[in-house]
């Protein structure tokens, strides 16, 4: 599968043009940068630089924005943190534990362990591209509305671990999300719940509702305390600390692995990518860890699991986009227009014609992974700064600036307005004790869950059972979740017994 | 202390910086010769997709005509609807230029959306890309031709599965060729998509049988697809199989797809003649310039110019076919 002619071709190309290495630091403080602003997408930090790569070689173009890919990746795990507030969609599973770490004064851990993990995640991504290119592109087109829906489901299950002490209130708040992702015009081109305003014909603003949902809402929380880290003594920002988070990453290889291979898998599906894979990762590990009870309190498994798995779906995205010339998401629509702009079509010719090209991006990839580990470093260094401000200069900071990315996302009021809502919405749920998190993920999935259980109605004519049984990976992906359900019910009772053993031994 | 004054310092700068971009066209309203400011290209869909494309490598080519910088504004949502609207809400000082896929979303908005504007408030100047349906299936299928398509839904109308977008084009297409079949299309399996591209991947997956999409977004996947039909009265893309008169006969009734391209203020002909006229002479001449139809032909987007007549006419021609298939069009 890997050819070393293209290899050493690869390398050619790359060692040809010093240059094109000249644009990998700026863009991923580009994308370092824009990422961690709140509201500001991955997407939408690559559009910006777009028209710049105009002006360059066909590859200092791509390495530059794929740079700024892998970075905004990343920059937006630094609020998630931080502020609790995810900088992209794709961030959202980080703040489940990453902001309760924080807020125990373990910033700086962490940050490490995010950053590890991220670029951990980036560089397994590639390199299991490296030999899965073929064969994923060969799978991804095949999967039909039935195996996307089963994804969603799957990522359902999350909220059962999200519900905290209430498992009723946990599952009213999913489904309140869910009804939420519903609204706008559905697949078949019926308009439910847009009581008669146009821009929810798209359905709800996703990005500006989560901003609002989860970090305003914990922000206006926290207006009578003084700083986001209570004991003062915590709130240094140290670099062995930092290094130390980075350490404690390492400790836990399976999963850092299994977050990559969830990444890159839901990474290569089109329309689900990042945003999804997240989720599925952190609920996954949550439900294989021993102290699975302790995630959304700070454990740091929880980090390692929502950012190797973010990260990792740049390159499963990648991988479809080469191997099909098919964006799966936003970002990989503008390095296919980028393409374009240099007169290169995506898809199965590219990839035959050009394995050198594909193979010095791959590599160009494992140059920004590594550099990014420097990069993040010092940027994570600065931006942990952010705990010495006075939450009564940040608060009101970090909604403005929310206001703007809401403002800058949709480019109409609709954004702030969203914003705001679902501000007073992420408040009201908190105070009455409903998980705002699982509100979160009925949204996120909603669409998706809706979109493709109606499809399979249509495709099926209503026989889901005798369809279901002809679509292969359909019965793969619920049987392994039916098994890893199974696993922790297991592993669970052992545990007890084991707990009731050695307690009743020491009495 | 004088942390938090840092921080509080590049905030102040950075709302500051934001401020100031979104107030500039506001500041800038000195009137002088037409056009003494940059222009701003409205383009009602989201970064990426195909009048993105062409209004962003168009661009630099009309810039050169008109002497002053072209802003592209994405205002994507609702099938354009918000898009269209925002453009209408501009000014009608030449300050404004739409790049949007008139047909068939402008009849889309005004027939189904209950749109506050007329497709008059629009002129197209020019609508180079025609696009067409394209029905086609993947390339490991049985389905060899459009006769296998049309006998088997004759024999069970039910054994298909069709992959479409609702409310397009491509349904009203489709339910022509099954009512000139005898076919019942509410029996048919028809599976709806939310975009072009989602449906496509389903044809070139084989996760639908068959499916009827644009046919110029299918370039790419060529090699994953067997064409069976194009909705046009010759052979487009140089795509197999048959065209439209073959199979429903040389009067054959279909609805063409996108017709895309560039279009003003229907108000600015009275109230702006001489910038109107500016403006729909710099189009001509950047559509006709050899090194954008070099340019946009490598991105495989379209250049030609069949002026304001002509493209104003088509996009009227599609409203009128379309408002005969309104109920289809309506949906559900």
């Amino acid at each position: 599968m890997i050819e070393l002619d293209s290899v050493y071709g690869a390398f050619t190309l790359l060692s040809s043009d010093g240059n094109a290495w000249l644009y990998l630091l700026p863009g991923l403080l580009i994308g370092l940068v824009f990422g961690a602003m709140p509201g500001i997408s991955i997407t939408m930090a690559m559009a910006f630089a777009l028209p710049a790569t105009l002006y360059m070689d066909f590859l200092p173009a791509i390495i530059f924005l794929t740079a700024i890919y892998t970075g905004a990746g990343f920059g937006g795990s630094v609020p998630a943190v931080l502020m609790g507030i995810p900088g992209t969609s794709s961030a959202v599973a980080t703040t489940f534990d990453g902001y309760p770490m924080a807020r125990k004064g373990l910033h700086s851990e962490a940050l490490g362990i995010a950053l590890a993990s991220s670029v951990i995640g980036c560089l397994a991504s590639y390199a299991m591209l490296f030999v899965l290119i073929v064969p994923i592109s060969g799978v991804v087109l095949k999967l039909g509305p039935l195996e996307m829906f089963a994804v969603a489901v799957w990522g359902m299950l999350l909220l059962g671990s999200l519900a905290g002490a209430h498992i009723s209130r946990g599952i009213l708040a999913g489904t309140f999300g869910v009804l939420l992702g519903t609204i706008g015009m559905n697949t078949a081109g019926f308009v439910r719940g847009t009581v008669g305003i146009p821009w929810l014909l798209d359905g709800v603003p996703q990005i500006p509702a989560m901003m609002g949902l989860l970090a305003a809402s914990q922000l206006i929380g926290l207006i009578n305390t003084t700083y986001l880290i209570e004991d003062e003594s915590s709130r240094k920002i140290s670099f062995a600390k930092i290094l130390g988070g980075v350490r404690q990453c390492f400790r836990y290889p399976t999963i850092i692995f299994r977050g990559s291979l969830i990444g890159v898998i839901i990474g290569a599906i089109p329309g689900v990518g990042s945003s999804i894979s997240n989720l599925l990762s952190y609920s996954e590990t949550k439900r294989n860890a021993p102290d699975g009870d302790t995630f959304g309190e700070g454990n740091p498994k929880g980090v390692i699991a929502a950012e190797a798995a973010n990260s990792s779906s740049e390159g499963g995205a990648m991988a479809t986009m080469l191997a099909l010339g098919i964006p799966g998401g936003g970002a990989t629509a503008i390095l296919l227009a980028a393409f374009a702009m240099h007169n290169i079509v995506g898809g199965p010719s590219f990839i035959a014609h050009n394995k050198d090209i594909v193979y010095a991006i791959m590599f160009s990839n494992f140059a920004q992974a590594i550099l990014l580990f420097f990069v993040g470093l010092g940027f994570v260094y600065v931006a942990g700064y952010v705990v010495r401000v006075p939450l009564r200069f940040l608060i009101p900071s970090v909604l403005v600036v929310s206001t703007f990315g809401a403002y800058a996302i949709e480019g109409s009021s609709a954004g702030p307005i969203t914003l705001w809502v679902f501000s007073v919405l992420g408040w009201g749920m908190v105070r009455y004790g409903y998980p705002v998190a699982a509100a979160v993920v009925g949204l996120l999935l909603g669409g998706l869950l809706e979109g493709n259980l109606l499809r399979t109605n249509q495709i099926s004519g209503g026989d889901f059972i005798g369809y279901g049984l002809e679509r292969p990976w359909a019965l793969v992906i619920f049987a392994l979740m039916i098994g890893s359900i199974l696993l922790q019910i297991v592993s669970k009772r052992r545990r007890a017994k084991e707990a009731f053993l050695s307690t009743g031994s020491s009495s | 202390m004088s942390k938090t004054l840092t921080r509080r310092t590049i905030l102040k700068v950075a709302s500051g910086g934001l401020a100031a971009s979104f107030a500039m066209p506001a500041i800038l309203r000195a009137q002088g010769a037409y056009p003494d400011r940059p222009i701003n290209i409205v383009v009602p869909f989201d970064t990426g997709g195909y009048n993105d494309r062409l209004a962003r490598a168009f661009a630099p080519f009309l810039q050169e005509k008109l002497g002053q910088p072209l802003t592209i504004i994405n205002r994507g949502g609702a099938g354009a609807l918000l898009g269209h609207t925002f453009f209408l809400q501009q000014p009608d000082d030449g300050y404004t230029l739409l790049c949007t896929s008139a047909a068939p979303y402008l009849p889309l908005n005004i027939l189904t959306q209950d749109a506050a504007f007329k497709l008059e408030d629009f002129y197209m100047v020019n609508l180079p890309s025609q696009d067409y349906t394209l029905m086609a299936t993947s390339a490991g299928s049985d389905i060899q031709t459009v006769d296998d398509v049309i006998s088997r839904l004759k024999a069970d109308p039910g054994s298909l599965s069709v992959g479409l977008q609702p409310a397009s084009a491509d349904l009203v297409n489709f339910s022509i060729l099954c009512a000139a079949n005898e076919i019942d299309t509410n029996a048919v399996r028809v599976v709806t998509y939310d975009g072009g591209g989602p449906a496509r991947n389903a044809v070139a997956g084989g996760v639908v049988d068959v499916g009827l999409v644009g046919g110029e977004g299918f370039l790419p996947l060529a090699e994953q697809i067997r064409p069976l039909m194009t909705f046009d009265t010759r052979k487009r893309d140089n795509w197999d199989g048959a065209i439209v008169t073959d199979v429903l006969g040389a009067d054959a009734d279909f609805v063409v797809g996108s017709q895309r391209g560039w279009g003003l203020h229907g108000s600015m002909q009275t109230s702006n003649p001489e910038v109107f006229q500016t403006l729909v002479s710099a189009i001509e001449a950047a559509s006709k310039d050899p090194a954008a139809i070099e340019g946009l032909k490598n991105q495989q987007l379209a250049t030609d110019w069949y002026g304001p007549e002509e493209s104003n006419q088509m996009l009227a021609r599609t409203a009128k076919v379309m408002e005969q298939y309104i109920d289809l069009l309506k949906g559900n």
